[in-house]
Parts: structure tokens; C-alpha cells; sequence
């Protein structure tokens, strides 16, 4: 659903002429990345989309519970393609995640890429042809 | 009797009596597989090529898939005005609130209608054999296209659905479609939904043009709506980092997350 949702940036975007910047309207700001280093509290390898749960130390307040954020994934099918399992991810898992933030400011985003000790997990990036 | 004489006399009356047509000798149905172009493989929309594990569309699949969103279709005066005041609803829609613009007109986690589904956004494969072919994705976007050399059925035997009537004939590997009985209600590529009228009629020629890409060229025609026939290209390119086909709908609003709550495009965060 997501790829048709991109679709509909892309038409945002040619109907303002600005196919280049894909700026769209979706929910996703694509114009920016945040980085989350954190804990896996859960990997949910589900269709229609996988998602991480990911819990984050509160940097305005260290000793306080971390926050949880939710990062939308690609289906079972196309995180294969790149090279995921099932079991990339468990709880307890240290990540980076890099990922286009929620435009509403909300805790989420879509991921782009996930590194786990140092190493990334899959291609995370366009597939090479 | 034994069961298995019992089977054989029963086969033998019902050919007799022409209940139950003779099946082609073996030799004629390989024969007939023989001539039939090899389409095996999984393939995907070229729209769709190289996006990320978020989904984000690649530059490749950008560039593919802005001769859809722009073609210009040739309504008459009075589907255009139906056409510029969906148009304008979507856009107000989208500005009003860009955060979380609205969902595709149709139900979550069901497969695209006809001419969206034809550039789903899933994997595909065509089953070709003498009587059918059948295009089949992992979001259960299913079409039947009868080869068999029969017509339409009749006037009186037609309703509109989803997926409409399908019949096709083979011009040397090319399958020619032909479409009618599609539900009018056509969702564009822009997400609008534009009525169209009954007389609505697809004529698809499908070939391959290299052993990595099917192209579709879809011609549509409503005498009532179009001021003359609207011509699109699709293009599939062969998917090589898949080797299975598996359901991607497999959601409901209970245990699996749904990116669209309240019919608007979301994400949740937590549960």
C-alpha cells in the first residue's frame, strides 16, 4: 500500500512540478533522516508491513524510561529481497536505525536502513539491477 | 463391477452421447503448449524496480512511472468537469491535511480495481496455457483471460464486476485483450475514482520485448465518456531476487498493523 501511497507523492509532486525534490504529501518526510540508536523491543515480521519497535533513551531526560518508536517497514516479501529474515532482528538487539521521520512529529517513521553491531542488515537500499 | 470398469463405461456413454466433450489427444495439447510463448518467471511494474525496504520508490522507478500520472486522458466536456472536480476534491483533500493524505477508494488490504491493479505493486506471474491465461500477483489480483476461442457472453448474460469478461487470441506471441462487463468505477493513478459509463472497453496488446520485460499497451474506449480511445503502456520488468510468490494482504484490523486507520494513511506507533 505504501508503494501506492509513494505513487501519489509522485503525482503530488508532478502536478506542483517538483518531481525531483519528491517533497510529497505523504506522512513520511522523505526530505529528511533521523537516526535512532536504541533496543529492539520487537521485530514484527507481518504483512501487510514489518515494523520495529524500538526503544530510545530520552535525551531531554537520561534517567527516565526510554521511548518507544514505531518504524514502518517494506512486506515480508520485498525485506527478502533485500536480503532479511524473519530473525534479522530480536528483542534486546542493539540498532541504528536511519529512517524518514513522521511529518506530524509523532514517534515514527519509515526506515531506510538498520545497522546491528556495527554492521548493516540487509541491503536496505534500492535494489541493484 | 469393479469401480474402475464402472468409471470407464460411464466415460464411454457420456462421449457417446456427447455429454461431455472428448479430450484433445495428449499429443495435440503438447503441440498446442509448443506454440505458446515462454513467460515464466516472477515479474514486477517497472514503476516499482529497486525501491528501498520503507518502500520509498527508486529515481528508476520515479522516472517509469510519471508517463502514467500524467497522461492525459480524452474526455468529452462533461467528463472533463467530472474529471477537474475529482481532481480538485483529491488535491483539497491532500492539503487540507498533508500529514496524512486519504486512502485509495477502495478497501484496505483487497486488491486494486482493474486498470490500478494492471501497475500493482506486487510481484506477478502469467500462467499460459491453450484455453487461459491467468495473471496472478501476491496481492490477489487475479485476472482470467479465455483463450479458447470463445466470445463474450451475451447481452443478457453480462453484469459489471470487478475484473470484467476477458477473452484473448494470440497474434504470433502477442496476446491480444479484449475486456468489457468492467465495473464503471475507475480509480486512477492519482487516486481519484472517476465514473465511467457502461460502455467502458479495454483492448490490451501484451508482449514481451526482451527476455527481461513484458510491456502491456492498454487502449481504452467509452463512446460516452472519451472523445476518442486512451492509450497507456505498462511495463513489467523479470524479478531475480524472488523465487516465491506469497500473499502480502494477509491483514485485518484485529492482529496485523494497518497503515490506513480510519480510511487515512498512518502509522501507529505502539499497541
Amino acid at each position: 500500500m505504501l508503494r501506492f501511497l509513494a505513487l501519489l507523492a509522485t503525482a503530488v509532486c508532478l502536478t506542483a512540478g517538483t518531481v525531483a525534490a519528491h517533497h510529497s504529501a505523504a506522512m513520511f518526510d522523505a526530505g529528511k533522516q533521523i537516526t535512532l540508536t536504541g533496543t529492539v523491543k520487537e521485530f514484527q515480521w507481518t504483512s501487510p508491513h514489518c515494523w520495529i519497535q524500538v526503544l530510545v533513551p530520552n535525551p531531554a531526560r537520561p534517567n527516565a524510561a526510554p521511548l518507544e518508536w514505531g518504524i514502518e517497514m517494506d512486506n515480508p516479501v520485498g525485506l527478502s529481497r533485500h536480503g532479511w529474515k524473519p530473525g534479522s532482528l530480536k528483542a534486546g538487539d542493539k540498532i541504528v536505525v536511519v529512517a524518514h521521520p513522521l511529518r506530524d512529529g509523532s514517534r515514527g517513521g519509515q526506515v531506510v536502513s538498520v545497522t546491528k553491531d556495527g554492521k548493516p542488515v540487509g541491503t536496505g537500499l534500492a535494489t541493484p539491477k | 463391477m469393479p469401480r474402475v470398469l464402472l468409471v470407464g463405461a460411464l466415460a464411454a456413454v457420456l462421449a457417446a452421447t456427447g455429454c461431455s466433450p472428448a479430450p484433445a489427444p495428449l499429443s495435440e495439447r503438447v503441440a498446442a503448449f509448443e506454440k505458446l510463448p515462454d513467460w515464466s518467471g516472477i515479474w514486477e511494474p517497472n514503476v516499482f524496480v529497486g525501491e528501498g525496504i520503507g518502500q520509498a520508490l527508486s529515481p528508476e522507478g520515479l522516472k517509469n512511472g510519471a508517463p502514467l500520472l500524467t497522461a492525459k486522458m480524452p474526455l468529452n466536456a462533461e467528463w472533463q468537469t467530472k474529471f477537474d472536480a475529482a481532481a480538485r476534491a483529491q488535491a483539497a483533500a491532500v492539503q487540507a491535511d498533508p500529514d496524512h493524505p486519504p486512502a485509495p477508494p477502495y478497501p484496505p488490504c483487497s486488491p486494486p480495481p482493474f486498470l490500478l491493479g494492471i501497475a500493482s505493486p506486487a510481484l506477478s506471474q502469467w500462467r499460459i496455457t491453450p484455453e487461459e491465461v491467468t495473471f496472478i500477483d501476491t496481492i490477489n489480483f487475479v485476472r482470467h483471460i479465455y483463450t479458447d476461442g470463445r466470445s463474450h457472453p451475451p447481452a443478457d448474460e453480462l453484469w459489471p464486476t470487478k475484473m470484467g469478461d476477458s477473452i484473448g487470441r494470440w497474434e504470433g506471441d502477442t496476446l491480444i485483450v479484449d475486456t468489457v462487463a468492467i465495473k464503471p468505477r475507475l480509480v486512477l493513478f492519482t487516486f481519484f475514482a472517476l465514473d465511467m459509463s457502461e460502455k467502458l472497453h479495454f483492448v490490451e496488446r501484451i508482449r514481451m520485448v526482451g527476455h527481461d520485460e513484458i510491456q502491456n499497451e492498454l487502449t481504452m474506449e467509452d463512446p460516452v465518456a472519451m472523445t476518442g480511445p486512451f492509450t497507456l503502456t505498462f511495463k513489467y520488468a523479470r524479478v531475480k531476487d524472488a523465487t516465491r510468490m506469497i500473499d502480502e494482504t494477509e491483514c485485518d484490523q484485529i492482529t496485523d498493523r494497518n497503515p490506513i486507520v480510519n480510511g487515512r494513511f498512518t502509522a501507529i506507533t505502539g499497541r
